[in-house]
């Protein structure tokens, strides 16, 4: 019997969402996901100051400011043609990655794993152990995560003046100059997270998790020790096991990441980075490679191309805004929202970003699979994406992140080379800043006019995974990951929940792209 | 008797929320428990089917469930043409449920400039206003006269974000029902009586005139960087962010983000000066007296400030 149903909003998300979902015979047959909120962000920014988006664009999203800083501050470093300096790139990348590691924990804690809770679970042997560790406000993992991500922000902090919302990257490195007493201090407060994540959320030391390399890896480690067993991680891999999480999800398969951290120009982090990533293909500018995975089909194995940011267009055929005649890259494309609301079959004020005409998920998975880790290419071979490998991916990005903080904040003490470069003054130029946030690929582009900002827009990680059907039809990542799910409670589809989840969804940031 | 709280997210970056979650001693999870606050909805902790979520929003407008606290975050977007559905919530647009809860509270707490004020929204297209402000002028979505049922205003915790201390202790004062002395634009003088250059680590290069001119450098930020540091209230320099630092103390200019105009809609990270003299003096402050002060304080300043060799 077909019945159609509703999901309004869906809590427990950055922001607003809501999932309109037809099911037939138990199974999702179609589904379309709307951004619910309109917040006309970047049309404020024209005709201001040229640094107006180190200010102004932070505020796009409470988790996630940082992140936007530094895509902004790289935008300006383009248009001043400025090289910046070793230190400065150290420290934009440390508190980038404590933002994203705060955000990733957080993400885990308190809004994905509640959702095992839920009282579909009530009858599975791991319902109450769910219960005792994340139960909102009261889990022993969310009390004991509220307390150490705050760690992670005092080192945002120490180097950056606050979080969220500071300003201190600016074109040609940092406004800020840490000394090196700051420097330990940070030090300190990093070795007190590494500790906790080490016994309470991987229950092993970092290195030991670092050996695992292949899910036949991943088993034996698994089974070696009831600490293995007992941690968040591994908990987290029986619960998986028992709600099947790696049997949906799946989506299109493709993946697009911007690449991640700019390189200093000496650093022993290269050697870090290729133990880790044996078959990277990034170079020595980059710790994480940029690119674009289009997934295998017919027995033909996926592959992996080079990116270039000239293959992004916007497509706005199914989101609330007048249509350009054709999709655009973000320098050319205009935006109006398209007042007349909800009728007809427009659905969504999230955009469709697409990569050379395909949809793209992207996000911790898509940065390692382009990175080709062994562990994660391993499992995307043998299972396909999935909402267990999504959520992995964002659980143990830490164990490669923290020893990279660890090293670079060292080398930032020994160092004793300026943080800021003077550019001049900016009078005109266009320049982009793409960068991996906590949720993957985001960029800003900028141009500039008679010393004003003439233009900026934006597209958020969010809007790639969010995005509504395109021109031809195609569905947005989450909405094909979400076909053919089998649904046990029509009354309650917690499968579309973990779904949606394992992309750690970011509404506030996705709503606003458009552009001027 | 336990107190209760409802939390509202509106057109807004949630960075309120995020910044509670940096409250310390006692910590978020601490804190409800402690005050005995019970806390019936917030939209990024509280998990409630969609059917309990109705049914507590319609038992709180007909009153059957009463309501102590209403908190909200972001601006109230009534756009386009004052239909509201730019933010749409449980099919609506968000502001009906907005202007029907804020008829049940006793309190109502505006957290952040964009809920104070309007802030960043109020100057694009979604005709976004603050509840009871919009930006300097006195009205905003609920309208200048309202009171909420304790017969306080709207109470304004600007910020962007505001600091979770200021929310955590204004809701600490509520809850054990100690007066809250409100100033200009309803804010609690607790937190908004002084400026944020109060406390700032480069105030004895204010006093002195020894000027940064570019970043990176020591010196005061009011006359070339744009600081907004003694022009503007706000406790960044008392409290401190994440109990370590502020932006002026790492060499970023204050931006005034606690000030109803904010965003300004002049450049960041420069002055606005007549002759080199800032156009927007100290807060209170005469242009005459300020002229002579300073040039008397540039030449009085010590080599020690003048070498840039002291700590900051």
């Amino acid at each position: 019997m077909d019945k159609k149903i509703h999901i309004l909003p869906l809590n427990r998300i950055e922001g607003d969402l809501k999932i309109h979902l037809e099911i037939g015979d138990g199974v999702v047959s179609d589904v379309r996901s709307s951004g619910i909120m309109y917040r006309g962000f970047e049309n404020i920014m024209t005709g201001r100051g040229p640094l107006d988006g180190l200010v102004i664009t932070p505020r796009i999203c409470g988790l996630c400011s940082t992140a936007h800083l530094k895509a902004a501050a790289k935008a300006l470093d383009m248009i001043c043609n400025v090289t910046v300096s070793d230190n400065a790139k150290r420290i934009r990348n440390i508190t980038l990655i404590m933002e994203k590691l705060q955000s990733d924990i957080r993400h885990a804690f308190f809004l994905f794993m509640p959702e095992f809770t839920s009282p579909c679970y009530k009858g599975s042997p791991l319902f109450e152990e769910a219960v005792r560790r994340y139960e909102p406000l009261k889990g022993e993992t969310v009390i004991q995560a509220i307390r150490e991500t705050k760690k992670l922000l005092e080192i945002i902090a120490i180097l950056g003046g606050q979080w969220p919302h500071s300003s201190f990257m600016v074109p040609g490195g940092t406004a800020s100059v840490p000394s090196a007493n700051h420097i330990t201090q940070c030090r300190h407060l990093l070795r007190d997270f590494r500790k906790w994540y080490e016994n309470r959320v991987l229950g092993c030391r970092i290195d030991r998790w670092l050996e695992v390399r292949s899910k036949s890896d991943m088993e034996v480690w698994f089974d070696e020790c009831k600490a293995h067993q007992e941690s968040d991680l591994g908990f987290y891999i029986r619960f998986a096991k028992e709600a099947s999480l790696e049997k949906t999800g799946k989506g299109h398969g493709n993946f697009i990441s911007f690449g991640s951290l700019d390189m200093p120009g000496s650093t022993d982090t290269l050697n870090m980075r290729n133990r880790i990533f044996p078959k990277s293909s990034a170079s020595s500018k980059m710790f994480l490679p940029s690119g674009f995975y289009t997934s295998g089909r017919n027995g033909v194995p996926g592959r992996i191309r080079r990116f270039q940011q000239e293959k992004i267009t916007e497509d706005m055929r199914y989101s609330w805004f007048n249509e350009d005649e054709c999709a655009k890259h973000p320098f050319d494309g205009m935006t109006v929202p398209y007042a007349s609301g909800s009728e007809g079959k427009k659905y969504s004020w999230v955009k469709a970003p697409r990569y050379n005409g395909l949809p793209a998920e992207t996000g911790p998975l898509a940065e390692m699979i382009i990175a080709q880790h062994p562990l994660f290419t391993d499992i995307l071979n043998s299972d396909g994406p999935n909402v267990f490998v999504r959520e992995l991916a964002r659980l143990v990005k830490a164990a490669v992140m923290i020893p990279v903080s660890e090293l670079w904040l060292s080398e930032t003490a020994c160092s004793r080379e300026d943080f800021f470069r003077n550019y001049g003054k900016i009078e005109e130029g266009e320049g982009y800043g793409l960068i991996e946030a906590a949720r993957g690929a985001l960029g800003h582009w900028v141009k500039i006019k008679r010393a004003k900002i003439e233009k900026y827009q934006i597209i958020t990680p969010t809007t790639w995974n969010a995005s509504p059907r395109d021109t031809d039809g195609i569905r947005g990542p989450w909405e094909e990951a979400i076909i053919g799910t089998e649904i046990r409670d029509i009354d309650n589809p917690v499968e579309v929940g973990h779904i949606i989840r394992s992309y750690d969804p970011c509404l506030v940031c996705a709503v606003h792209t458009i552009c001027v | 008797m336990s107190v209760n709280l409802y939390w509202l997210q509106c057109g807004g970056c949630n960075g309120d929320t995020w910044s509670l979650f940096n409250a310390e001693s006692p910590d978020i999870a601490e804190f409800f428990d402690l005050l005995d606050i019970e806390l019936l909805w917030h939209p990024a902790i509280s998990d409630k089917s969609l059917e309990e979520q109705e049914k507590l929003n319609e038992c709180l407008l007909s009153g059957d469930q009463r309501l102590d606290i209403l908190c909200v975050e972001g601006s109230v977007i009534r756009g386009p043409g004052g239909t509201g559905i730019y933010d749409e919530a449980y099919g609506k647009p968000k502001k009906d449920l907005v202007a029907a809860l804020a008829k049940r509270a006793k309190y109502i707490i505006a957290a952040g400039t964009c809920a104070s004020f309007g802030g960043v929204g109020a100057y694009g297209e979604t005709e976004a206003t603050g509840l009871q402000f919009l930006k300097w002028e006195k009205g905003g979505f609920l309208g200048k006269d309202f009171k909420s049922e304790s017969g306080y205003p709207v109470i304004n915790l600007p910020g962007c974000p505001c600091h979770c201390d200021v929310i955590t202790g204004t809701l600490s004062l509520l809850v054990s029902e100690m007066p809250l002395e409100l100033g200009e634009y309803n804010t609690p003088l607790e937190w908004y009586g002084m400026m944020v250059h109060q406390g700032c680590t480069r105030d004895e290069y204010h006093e002195y005139r020894v000027e940064e001119k570019r970043f990176g450098e020591k010196g005061c930020m009011f006359f070339h960087l744009g600081c907004h540091g003694p022009l503007v209230k706000g406790p960044c320099n008392k409290i401190l962010w994440n109990r370590r630092s502020s932006k002026t103390r790492v060499g970023v200019p204050c931006f005034g983000c606690t000030r109803p105009d904010f965003p300004q809609h002049y450049p960041f990270f420069e002055t606005r000066n007549i002759e080199g003299i800032p156009i927007e003096l100290p807060d209170g402050v005469g242009r005459a007296y300020y002229l002579a002060y300073k040039g008397m304080a540039a030449a009085a300043a010590p080599a020690r400030l003048k070498k840039r060799k002291t700590g900051i």
